[in-house]
């Protein structure tokens, strides 16, 4: 009779969250972060090791939109980049991150995303969330950065239509270019299928030297070294949200961003002693 | 005293803002004539009962004449099904069919006002919908569901005809989710089950509002002008799984796929529309931002958790009765 009660109450919480305190208007909830605090601490600190460069150069406070190179077809970067930045600068609040829409979509892993921070990629969420003095991770690259295969790793793809510009100038918030080495190998991707992923709501279905071999334990990410590099804030200065509408500017500074995260990954796959050492 | 004509005064919105309107014997109340199908008893002597049949095609000349008659200033249009019926060609008659119907009428009698009860729910439910919902976000609907289609295609007319009869102050009430301990309509019924069907790995944040702060905002929509599209919704939106648990309510988390085999399950909910009609919204987030109605017809007073907490506070109590 116990393991029934038991039974019944296992199956009534799979999939919900034990969700109490405080949560915000986008999902975000504080109490469940600060249980997880210790496990972040461990991914970021032990599991990868990550290395912050140029930590200085982050702004103490205030709104910006962080943009970062994405890689891996779990959230991981996103994550781990917004906890950093936190740890970083805690004045400015717990950074949000873009998420693509496909991941909005998938059980289990939509309600964990938006549950410590994870926000749909699109203008209306970035803006709103920057109006309201927060911090914003965007991943230009969108689901082609986390569809690369591994030979394609810190490869930037092409940087969206200039989306986050444009979100950056109208909102007068400062963009941050920001590098990621690491998250590349959590997943190393040696191919991908196409024909059976469809039917589960994937873009594809991602073929590592673990996954889907050892089943669950498969999608453990590897402990590979990471570098997360920080740039010089984009200079808007005497730009203002009318400059938005130009698109020449829009896509000059896009390319401009593109170049510096470039930079700032190559920087860091430099600074790295080794993949996993 | 001004006059109001109200269509639909058996829906919950038709019915308690008649009743708000009449304002017992205070100076600013309203005359109300009733455009209805059946006689609400409720509402016996409070309000001008005409019977009309939306769905009969000699219907517009008939309102025009009512509405000129009475010296109507303001039409309310709730005239949608509340709990929408298997017979989706009749519902189609009764919610579009019926609104075109209305519009020429108005037009004829020229109207200077009409409000419209419309839902959050035109928006359709969708993974990939931004986290609040602007009023001039486009309206996807639902495919499935027959209401929500009516509806998109109801505010496409309005558009079209506010276009053209630009002298008609159309305001357009999207309302989210109702609750309250007065409430009866499919969502209400759903939630007071004590262990709640919700669709497993998917916790969407959800909207609710408290009947109180619905009503206001109809009221205040007919006696001041505010042309232009509202979304009246609760302040902040909750995951489900929080909302329920928060209440003491169970969620019975299910399969998606095993949900097409319950479809009877929700069979009062989503009459004549395959289960996903329902539980979509249930699976994804369609919350709306209420700030401009906030603007226009002030802040809510409850938040959605609290809009739900006085709902089950309220069925607990009936239990006892």
């Amino acid at each position: 009779m116990e393991l029934f009660e038991e039974l019944r109450v296992r199956l009534g919480t799979l999939g919900m969250r034990e969700w109490s305190g405080e949560i915000d208007d986008f999902g975000l909830d504080l109490d469940a972060l600060e249980t997880a605090r210790p496990a972040f601490d461990f991914l970021l600190d032990r599991w990868w090791r990550a290395g912050l460069l140029h930590a200085s150069r982050v702004p103490e406070a205030g709104p910006a939109l962080v943009v970062a190179n994405r890689s891996g077809l779990l959230p991981w970067d996103g994550l781990m980049l917004a906890h950093a930045l936190e740890r970083l600068c805690p004045a400015a609040g717990r950074p949000r991150f873009l998420v693509a829409d496909w991941l909005m979509a998938l059980p289990f892993v939509h309600p964990a995303v938006v549950r410590y921070g994870g926000v749909r990629a699109c203008p209306e969420n970035t803006s709103r969330l920057l109006r309201a003095g927060a911090r914003v991770i965007a991943f230009p690259e969108g689901q082609r950065g986390a569809a690369k295969v591994f030979r394609e790793r810190y490869r930037l793809r092409r940087f969206g239509r200039g989306g986050v510009v444009r979100v950056a100038l109208r909102a007068g918030v400062p963009l941050l270019p920001v590098g990621v080495v690491g998250a590349e190998e959590v997943h190393p991707v040696l191919f991908k299928i196409t024909g059976p992923a469809r039917s589960l709501g994937l873009p594809f279905l991602p073929v590592t030297p673990t996954f889907p071999w050892l089943g669950p334990f498969g999608a453990l990410p590897l402990p590979s070294r990471w570098v997360i590099a920080f740039g010089e804030p984009l200079d808007l200065d005497g730009l203002s949200a009318e400059d938005a509408e130009d698109d020449l500017l829009v896509s000059r500074l896009t390319l401009e961003l593109r170049r510096r995260i470039a930079r700032l990954v190559d920087e860091g796959l430099k600074a790295r002693s080794g993949v996993f050492a | 005293m001004p006059t109001v004509a109200i269509t639909g005064l058996r829906t919950f919105v038709g019915q308690r803002l008649a009743e708000r309107l009449r304002g017992e014997g205070e100076p600013e109340g309203f005359r109300v004539v009733g455009l209805d199908l059946r006689r609400p008893h409720r509402l016996e002597g409070r309000v001008r009962f005409q019977r009309v049949d939306l769905t009969d095609p000699a219907v517009p000349l008939r309102i025009a004449e009512i509405l000129e008659k009475e010296g109507v200033e303001v039409v309310v249009h709730c005239a949608f099904r509340t709990f929408p019926t298997a017979d989706v060609e009749a519902d189609h008659e009764l919610e579009t069919i019926g609104t075109l119907h209305l519009l020429d009428a108005c037009a004829a009698a020229r109207i200077p006002r009409l409000v419209v009860a419309s839902s959050t729910q035109v928006y359709g439910a969708r993974p990939d919908q931004p986290a609040f919902l602007e009023e001039d976000h486009p309206l996807r609907g639902h495919p499935e569901a027959h209401q929500v289609r009516n509806l998109v295609e109801v505010e496409h007319i309005l558009d079209a005809w506010q276009a053209r009869h630009p002298d008609t102050a159309v305001t357009v009430l999207r309302r989210c989710w109702t609750v309250g301990p007065t409430v009866d309509e499919p969502i209400t019924r759903y939630f007071a089950r004590p262990v709640v069907p919700v669709v497993l790995g998917f916790d969407p944040r959800v909207q609710l509002i408290h009947e109180a702060d619905c009503l206001r905002a109809f009221e205040r929509a007919v006696r001041e002008p505010h042309a232009g599209v509202f979304n009246v919704v609760g302040r902040g939106a909750v995951p489900l799984g929080v909302l329920l648990r928060r209440a003491g309510r169970r969620p019975l988390p299910i399969p998606g796929p095993l949900l097409r085999r319950f479809g009877e399950l929700p069979a009062r909910v989503s009459a004549g529309d395959p289960p996903d009609a329902f539980f979509d919204y249930l699976r994804y987030p369609f919350v709306a931002d209420g700030s401009r109605a906030a603007a226009a017809f002030g802040e809510p007073v409850y938040t959605t958790q609290e809009a739900f907490a006085s709902f089950v506070g309220s069925r607990r109590m009936r239990r006892y009765r």
